[in-house]
């Protein structure tokens, strides 16, 4: 039976990785690139960029690039006629601890071709900084705000690149890095009264709070004349 | 029993409370009257964050009714509420919310912790989890479980019907008192935070009484911050 065969549950069996251990960052195989047609165009066309490419939980590509090049290759991902990745379903990060560099994945999904392909941009912990994608696709933009606050990731070009699920205010650091602590660096009553603190009128205009847009100013179209008498009743 | 039915004769009519030639006044206690209103119309702030509040919305519903104690209209206005009942988990984002709604309610007003979350922080023994909403706002009933049955709602609710009745309306300046300074600031101080805290989960300041591990912020020069 090859390692191809294998279903998506068998992978979950082996169980997860320690975080602490060394050797690869990830629990995929090395794959044949002509398994997956955008693997093979994207080696064609991005060469060295194109670093790895593996196949985890049975069918999911991953392809891990060069993380200065990442917005040309998700553009050309997006863009190509043969690929044309037009649904952004995650932006997430991997921090798998032991210095190991932090991973951004992109999730991507081609409703045309009804294929997905997992994008990976490995970063090293000295230097997370990445170009955004929000240009790309816009639901980028909440997704990489989250990597922002949990993994502290700098999106280059980001619109609003603000905490978003942490208070405004936090002052912790980001915590879903591995080097974290779980209770969090302050203590129990000083995360209390800075929770009591916040100024909640400082970080959320009532635009926030209430609606998304602001109220529009309806114009309807001039009615027509009325034409002969006892048309306007 | 804190009607008294007065004489026959005094005020009797044609048609009285209780029939012809009985009385038509009553005589009572002030406070057992005004108890008496509060305890068997208390207006409950649903304040629900998690499966508590599946719980609660059982507890609500036809099977089990909480109407029949009262708890007639769920008031989604805390301006008209009489009973906090925080249901779930609160974060710590969400503390000076539950803060403001609790300020936001009129006195007298009571409060229910319901579940093991909202209590004590439940398993939720991290970094952005409330460790019992008693550190925010001043606790009258808890709830045990996970979720609590709505029995057990039920009965938290009718404990607080309980500790209604045997109050006084002496009392009320000393139950009620509020410092307007206080307002929106913890209501605990930080010794009494950590010994809130301390005993339910492996908490901080256990960490901190062992010396195991380091609690005080940590200087990080690269976290960006925007």
């Amino acid at each position: 039976m090859s390692q191809q065969a294998k279903s998506g549950l068998d992978a979950v069996d082996e169980g997860p990785v320690p975080s602490d251990a060394a050797g690869p960052a990830s629990a995929g195989v090395p794959a044949d690139p002509a398994g997956h047609p955008s693997v093979a165009g994207l080696i064609a066309r991005f060469g060295p960029a194109i670093v790895h490419h593996e196949v985890s939980a049975g069918d999911q590509h991953v392809v891990h690039v060069a993380p200065t090049r990442n917005l040309e290759i998700l553009g050309w991902l997006r863009d190509d006629p043969g690929a044309r990745y037009d649904l952004l379903a995650d932006v997430t990060a991997v921090d798998l601890g032991g210095g190991r560099p932090l991973q951004v994945v992109y999730q991507l999904w081609s409703i045309p071709h009804r294929r997905g392909l997992r994008v990976k941009c490995l970063l090293a912990l000295d230097a997370l900084e990445i170009d955004s994608v929000v240009g790309l696709w816009s639901s980028a933009d909440w997704l990489e705000r989250e990597v922002y606050d949990m993994f502290g990731v700098t999106f280059r070009g980001h619109p609003d690149l603000r905490r978003i699920l942490m208070p405004m205010d936090y002052a912790e650091g980001h915590p879903l890095r591995k080097d974290f602590p779980l209770r969090g660096r302050f203590s129990r009553a000083e995360q209390t009264r800075r929770a009591l603190a916040q100024d909640l009128e400082k970080f959320y205009t009532p635009h926030d709070i209430e609606i998304g847009r602001e109220p529009q100013q309806v114009t309807l179209p001039a009615a027509p004349a009325p034409e002969g008498p006892g048309a306007e009743s | 029993m804190g009607l008294n039915l007065p004489g026959a004769g005094a005020g009797a009519g044609p048609g009285g409370l209780f029939g012809p030639g009985s009385p038509t006044f009553l005589t009572t206690k002030i406070d057992f009257v005004v108890n008496w209103a509060r305890r068997e119309s208390m207006w409950p702030m649903p304040f629900g964050t998690a499966c508590c509040a599946i719980e609660m919305m059982a507890a609500f519903a036809s099977d089990f009714d909480l109407s029949r104690f009262g708890m007639e209209r769920m008031s989604f206005s805390p301006r008209q509420a009489d009973v906090l009942i925080c249901a779930g988990r609160v974060p710590y984002k969400l503390a000076p919310v539950l803060r403001r709604i609790w300020d936001q309610m009129p006195q007298p007003k009571w409060c229910v912790s319901m579940g093991a979350c909202a209590s004590t922080g439940g398993v939720f023994d991290v970094y952005s989890m409330v460790q019992g909403i008693d550190t925010i706002v001043p606790v009258d009933v808890y709830v045990p479980g996970c979720p609590p049955r709505p029995e057990g709602l039920i009965y938290a609710l009718m404990m607080i019907q309980e500790k209604v009745r045997q109050e006084s309306l002496a009392q009320h300046y000393e139950l009620r008192a509020e410092d307007p300074s206080r307002v929106a600031s913890p209501r605990a101080s930080e010794a009494e935070v950590v010994a809130l805290s301390g005993p339910f989960g492996n908490s901080t300041q256990q960490n901190q009484l062992v010396g195991g591990a380091e609690v005080k912020a940590a200087p990080r020069s690269d976290d960006p911050t925007p």
